[in-house]
């Protein structure tokens, strides 16, 4: 089957009385990379559901080949030879791999058993192909994020989509999967297959699409062929004013810092073993001082994600001692240590935000009630709409429900929380994970000024992000973290390739 | 007679376990496909009551049992139905649905019999020996054509729910019903087929509770409907441990008849009694916490 040109006519989708996508003309073809981006809540995820069946248009056509998709469902789409991977997986946690991959397009022998085998022997097929290697009998949810990504293709590919589109499939990955990613996707485009990927990297723009469409407050603004060397065509900077409507965010300026500055967090002999009797943290020692930022590099699944948990105090098992100015956080409940230790976990779908309540509420989660004797009344309605303008958050309505919210606005939720909250000064810590995951341009330099000031104002500061580039720029010093251990320190101006090498473990050159 | 390792035993253990491990296996299939049910007590009385008036009515134990599987078919899908269409919150349904089948069942005793406490009796199925040896009790256990179709039903949840097509597409509806629909999976059809085979495996526990005592009782599912609940949960929602803990539940109470028969109404027969339902918080208290429910229990697909 040769892939099917997608045309978006006029496409019109509104929410009540919202537009989130306007009369918007696109064309998707075979063979190419079609890299949509732009602003959060631009419309680029509805203008991906819509393409794939999982929205219908309010006003407009949406064409797979010369036909019009109807009945707009996922099923349809999938029929037609359209498939999606959504920002947030869409997976069965507990279900294993196979599980997965075969839910909706189950082969079957008689009375409806499932034929395992031969499911098993069609995605090993394809996974030798495309390279989409996935381990088919593990729990979803012990996979990694990659593996999982992984398998939402394998899972696309292997109902027979020939046109594939991925929504933000790079914001979990660490660089180096971001480019094996692309190497798949730029094979299984050279095989004729239609490719669109949305996303806020704009390297990756420029190093892997053949073609950009920027969106703008719900409007295809700009649509063009992108070549890496030619002229004429669009280039970096212009895709940045395109996407912002205006001139690009001023540079981030790393705030100065004091050598002698007094140690604000100190992390202690931190261990941690899980369940299956796994060491996940070993032993990790780590101080932070006043207005200092340390980023933490390391390739996806080394403890990372644990060491941030542990500080929250969502580890009991945890041992070691973890300190804010002078007080012993170790013992605290993650109530207590709210009061001294900002930390905004890695996954804001499941762990940062309640999709089924209001923004507002989400805004202020966990300061009501806090109140101590004496302290000034919390002013609930003042901190939601500071904390809605200092983030820009979009839309500016408290009322509206999280899970509304596109994918960048609700991180934005998250990291406002944990940051306007703390005390500024020597005796508040902030642990951020992925900060600027899933968020645009513009957003991302907010936050990245919100994180200078914080530090500027003597809060010690930890990142933890895939994005090296963010690091290198944000951060005072950079630590690499491997299987639980803290391996080596370095210095923001070591390259890419330094940084890269450290965390795979091997030595400098 | 009187030994507590005995045939008799282990008929009685199976007869009283039938309705309990019936409406556990109801409930596994209702739940592991994302719909909250605590209407299963409902359907065991309606089951059980709409099974003796076929019965009655048309002299035929095999009508009612038929008749009385599709009510409870029917009533199961008519909760579904409120929770997926009508986006009736599921435990309000299902207490609706257990009220209106007590009272409807009071009243049509009423209307259809003219009192308030017990049908006529009915012949029900009498196969096996007459006599009132454990070997005996055992047989006609064994051979009861209700019995017979709760144990296939019971055994075959398992392997469905686990190696079929519409098993994979019912826990993923329970698991994860927006992925799940992503897949181009049906929810509500597959919640409705999940909650029709639910209904009437619960129904075979209903009428096997009637036809045991040859006819309906008032009331006579005696909170069954909500201890098979308990051992779903215990069970971490797997039909193959609540099917154990209620034979479990079905052996105490069992030895509670048996003992009590031997204390022979002294001072400690009120406790005995007491035996099962202590077992079942005992359970229950070391359970708590550690089972994980279908992540997708209560939520819709979109
Ligand atoms: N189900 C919904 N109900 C109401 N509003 C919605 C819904 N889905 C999206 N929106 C709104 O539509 C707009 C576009 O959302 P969309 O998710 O397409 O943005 P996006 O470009 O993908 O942003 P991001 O980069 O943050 O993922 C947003 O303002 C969002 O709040
Ligand atoms: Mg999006």
């Amino acid at each position: 089957m040769d892939a099917p040109v997608i045309r978006l006519d006029a496409v019109t989708r509104r929410f009540g009385d919202f537009t989130a996508v306007s009369a918007a003309e696109a064309t998707l073809s075979p063979g190419e990379i079609h890299a949509i981006v732009g602003e959060n809540g631009a419309g680029k995820s509805t203008l991906l559901k819509l393409a794939a069946g999982v929205l219908a248009p309010s006003a407009g056509r949406v064409l797979v080949g010369d036909d019009a998709l109807s009945p707009a469902t996922p099923a349809e789409a999938i029929r037609r030879g359209v498939g999606m991977v959504h920002q947030h997986f869409m997976l069965v946690a507990a279900f294993t791999a196979l599980e997965n991959l075969m839910l909706g397009a189950e082969p079957v022998r008689s009375w409806g058993r499932l034929d395992l085998a031969s499911a098993r022997e069609k995605a090993q097929a394809i996974a030798d192909r495309t390279g989409l290697q996935v381990p088919l009998d593990a729990v979803t949810e012990t996979l990694s994020v990659g593996e999982r990504q992984r398998l939402e293709i394998l899972r696309v590919l292997y109902r027979g989509a020939r046109a594939i589109l991925l929504d933000e499939p790079t914001a979990v990955l660490s660089p180096l999967e971001a480019d094996e990613l692309y190497t798949t996707l730029r094979a299984l485009a050279d095989d004729g297959a239609t490719i669109a990927v949305v996303t806020h990297r704009l390297d990756e723009v420029a190093r892997f699409a053949d073609r950009v469409t920027v969106m703008r407050r719900g409007k295809v603004v700009l649509a063009r062929p992108y070549a890496r060397a030619g002229a004429g065509e669009i280039r970096g900077g212009d895709l940045t004013r395109a996407i912002m409507g205006g001139e690009p965010p001023l540079p981030f300026a790393r705030p100065a810092m004091a050598k002698d500055a007094a140690i604000v967090l100190e992390i202690k002999g931190l261990s941690l073993t899980d369940a299956g009797g796994q060491r996940r943290l070993r032993a990790v020692d780590l101080t932070v001082r006043q207005g200092e930022i340390v980023g933490i590099a390391g390739i996806e699944g080394n403890g990372q994600s644990e060491l941030v948990r542990a500080l929250a105090g969502l580890e009991p098992g945890a041992t070691g001692r973890v300190a804010v100015g002078d007080r012993d956080l170790s013992r605290l409940s993650v109530r207590a240590r709210r009061a001294s230790l900002g930390v905004v976990l890695e996954d804001r779908h499941e762990e940062g935000l309640c999709q089924e309540a209001t923004v507002g509420d989400n805004l202020v989660l966990g300061d009501l009630g806090d109140r101590r004797d004496g302290a000034p009344a919390f002013d609930e309605a003042a901190a939601i709409t500071r904390r809605m303008q200092r983030f820009d958050i979009h839309p500016a309505d408290p009322a509206r429900l999280a899970g509304e919210l596109s994918g960048g606005n609700q991180q934005k939720i998250v990291i406002a929380r944990a940051l306007d909250r703390l005390p500024r000064g020597p005796r508040s810590a902030a642990v951020l994970a992925q900060p600027t995951r899933g968020v645009d341009v513009g957003a991302a330099a907010a936050i990245h000024a919100a994180i200078g000031e914080a530090a500027a104002s003597g809060i010690a500061v930890v990142i933890i992000s895939a994005d090296l580039a963010e690091l290198r720029k944000l951060a005072h010093r950079i630590v690499v973290m491997r299987r639980g251990e803290i391996v080596q320190s370095l210095s923001p101006e070591a390259t890419e390739t330094e940084i890269g090498r450290a965390m795979l473990g091997q030595e400098a050159a | 007679m009187s030994s507590i390792f005995s045939l008799t035993m282990v008929a009685e253990t199976l007869r009283i376990a039938v309705p309990y491990a019936c409406a556990a296996v109801a409930g596994v299939w209702a739940e592991r496909s994302g719909i909250i049910q605590i209407g299963l007590e409902g359907i065991l009385l309606t089951s059980a009551f709409v099974s003796v008036a076929v019965a009655v009515a048309s002299g035929s134990a095999v009508l009612g049992l038929v008749a009385g599987v599709a009510a409870g078919a029917a009533f199961s899908l008519f909760h579904a139905v409120l929770v997926e269409r009508a986006r009736i919150d599921a435990v309000v349904s299902g207490i609706a649905l257990n009220l209106l089948a007590f009272a409807g069942t009071r009243m049509s005793l009423r209307g259809l019999f003219g009192s308030a406490s017990n049908s006529p009796s009915i012949e029900a199925f009498r196969f096996g020996p007459t006599g009132s040896r454990g070997v005996d009790l055992l047989a006609r256990v064994l051979l009861d054509p209700v019995t017979i179709l709760a144990v296939l039903a019971t055994a075959a949840t398992p392997f469905l729910l686990a190696r079929t097509r519409l098993g994979l597409r019912t826990r993923a509806a329970g698991e994860n019903p927006a992925a799940a629909a992503m897949s181009g999976v049906n929810v509500p059809r597959v919640r409705y087929t999940a909650l029709l085979i639910s209904g009437a495996i619960c129904a075979l526990g209903g009428v096997h509770l009637a036809f045991d005592q040859h006819r309906f009782e008032s009331g006579m599912s005696n909170g069954r409907g909500f201890i098979a609940l308990a051992a779903v949960v215990v069970s971490g929602w797997r039909a193959e441990r609540a099917v154990l803990a209620c034979l479990a539940f079905g052996a105490l109470e069992a030895l509670q008849i048996v003992l009590q028969d031997q204390a022979n109404r002294s001072a400690g027969a009120d406790l005995i009694q007491l035996l099962p339902y202590v077992a079942t918080l005992l359970v229950l208290g070391f359970a708590a916490g550690r089972a994980a429910a279908p992540r997708g229990l209560g939520k819709h697909a979109d």
